[in-house]
């Protein structure tokens, strides 16, 4: 893998990204073409980029892997992702590597992702874990419209990264903002926000109320007007056998779909990992007749 | 009757008797029967003493009642539609029960309110909910009725902040059980957090409505699963 480029020295000033012009530009329109889905529309630019797209089974749902060249995202680094999902077109997104934070000094990295799903299109964001290094700031901003019959899937782990010292949780902070909303007849409503924020310096994030002494969190996001709370039991059935701490609840009913958000803590990456495949294998087995999600990339 | 000279210290008197009213442990909203999450903990045996209340309790000040509630409450002073904040808090509070002891005390103070302390602000609300255009939260009836009656943010804020510590703290007192003492002395030491809170509030963005850290959040979920337990939420 490639070094990060040095960026421009004004993209090193002292505050938010915004207004900078992004490190990494990306966008990706997907939509049904015969019996598969395909991409439609691409464009990207800077240090983002997508792998040459591949089907992992006959449902005809695309994959594409993200892949950022620089490694790493850096202070004042900006990466701006725009996704479309187009009526009953089915989309599996997921990353080449973990997305490492590194110092941000005086600043942040962002990234923006705009997503758009249309009737009947089926989502599946499935990245790899966030690593926050020492003195690291990270604003992940993830603005999502799904329509009532859409189906969307986002799992996502954090870890604490680590330090010279050995010590974890030295960031400095992790922002993590999905904002869900769902369009029908022209309206658009607010389904969901889930606002994470972890500020390791301001408390004892490993302690009660925060990370309640583990190190590493899972979440999973799900949007599908087949939720219901007979699948919040199923997947709790499923949880209980890892070994994670785990909540699970729903969200009000807007316009016919619904949400289930999980969050688990946990000390592994791989334990989450395997507690979220769980989960989203349950989900596509009994929704897309699809198998577990192999990605072999590891 | 009083010259003016006396006029605004009976205005101050006037929200100050009416605050202690809306922000007094017996008004009947119910929070008598929600633990807001503690309640898992005590399952856990993690909240067991005066002390791990303590941590618990200062944990949900900082984080929830500052980001959620406290910020509502400051939002609504600010003249953000109360429409648009509803939406806001419906989406944010992400634990079901949350959401719903948020609703179901709202609902009560809406009724309250529209009988003590009638407004047009209050009546406008009230009208939201009852078109189901809104579901009527409790920061947001409180930030409504106290707006009316003159209180000014900073003391609305103190008292809506302290008022949730105090029936939490009598809750516990009930459930672990603690002393009464302790929970006067858990009272004090909450003040200098809500304090805090107070000033923190002033300084936070739209973009921090309704952050959460994890730990609150899994165990307000899980408390839909306990099988034993006192408390809604």
């Amino acid at each position: 893998m490639s070094t990060t480029a040095a960026p421009a020295a004004g993209a090193r000033a002292v505050g938010a990204p915004a207004g900078h012009a992004p490190m990494g530009k990306l966008a990706l329109r997907v939509a049904v073409r015969g019996q598969r889905s395909v991409a439609v529309h691409q464009y990207y630019q800077g240090a983002l980029r997508v792998l040459r797209p591949h089907y992992l089974d006959e449902s005809g749902q695309v994959c594409y892997v993200l892949v950022n060249p620089g490694g790493a995202y850096l202070g004042a680094d900006l990466y701006v992702l725009d996704v479309e999902v187009e009526a009953d077109a089915k989309l599996l997104l997921t990353t080449q590597s973990a997305t490492k934070i590194y110092r941000t000094p005086g600043s942040f990295a962002e990234q923006r992702m705009t997503i758009r799903l249309g009737e009947g299109a089926q989502l599946e964001l499935a990245p790899d874990q966030v690593i926050a290094y020492r003195e690291a700031s990270y604003r992940q901003k993830t603005h999502i419209t799904v329509r009532p019959s859409s189906s969307l899937v986002m799992a996502e782990v954090i870890t604490p990264g680590w330090s010279p010292d050995g010590a974890s949780f030295r960031y400095e902070e992790l922002r993590l903002r999905n904002e869900i909303h769902v369009e029908a007849d022209g309206v658009s409503r607010l389904l969901a926000l889930d606002n994470l924020l972890i500020r390791p310096p301001l408390n004892d994030v490993t302690g009660m109320g925060f990370m309640e002494g583990f190190s590493h969190l899972g979440s999973l996001v799900v949007v599908d007007p087949r939720v219901d709370q007979a699948l919040a039991d199923e997947i709790h059935t499923i949880t209980a056998g890892h070994d994670a701490y785990t909540g699970i609840s729903l969200t009000g009913a807007v316009a016919g779909t619904m949400g289930l958000v999980l969050r688990s803590l946990a000390n592994s990456t791989e334990e989450l990992n395997r507690l979220l495949g769980a989960c989203t294998s349950l989900l596509r087995h009994t929704w897309h007749g699809q198998e577990p999600m192999n990605l072999r990339k590891h | 009757m009083p010259n003016t000279a006396t006029d605004s210290a009976a205005a101050a008197d006037g929200y100050q008797l009416a605050l202690q009213q809306l922000t007094d442990s017996a008004l009947p909203t119910g929070a008598f029967a929600h633990s807001l999450g503690f309640e898992t903990y005590i399952e856990r045996g993690l909240v067991h003493d005066e002390e791990s209340f303590g941590v618990w309790l200062a944990a949900y000040v900082g984080q929830q009642l500052t980001y959620s509630d406290g910020l509502a409450v400051r939002f609504v002073y600010e003249d953000v539609p109360v429409a648009e904040l509803d939406a806001r808090l419906t989406a944010l509070l992400l634990p079901r029960q949350l959401r719903e002891a948020s609703i179901k005390m709202g609902g009560r103070l809406l009724q309250i309110g529209a009988e003590v302390f009638p407004s047009a602000g209050l009546e406008q609300y009230r009208g939201l909910v009852a078109a189901g255009r809104a579901a009527g939260h409790q920061p947001l009836a409180f930030a409504v009725v106290a707006r009316s009656l003159g209180v000014p943010l900073a003391e609305a804020l103190a008292a809506y902040l302290f008022a949730t510590v105090t029936s939490l703290t009598q809750n516990a007192v009930r459930a672990i059980p603690l002393g009464q003492n302790a929970g006067q002395r858990l009272l004090r030491a909450a003040s200098d957090d809500v304090a805090a809170a107070v000033g923190r509030i002033r300084h936070l963005t739209p973009d921090d409505f309704g952050a959460v850290s994890p730990g609150l959040e899994v165990s307000q979920m899980r408390h839909e699963r306990q099988r034993a337990r006192m408390f809604m939420s």
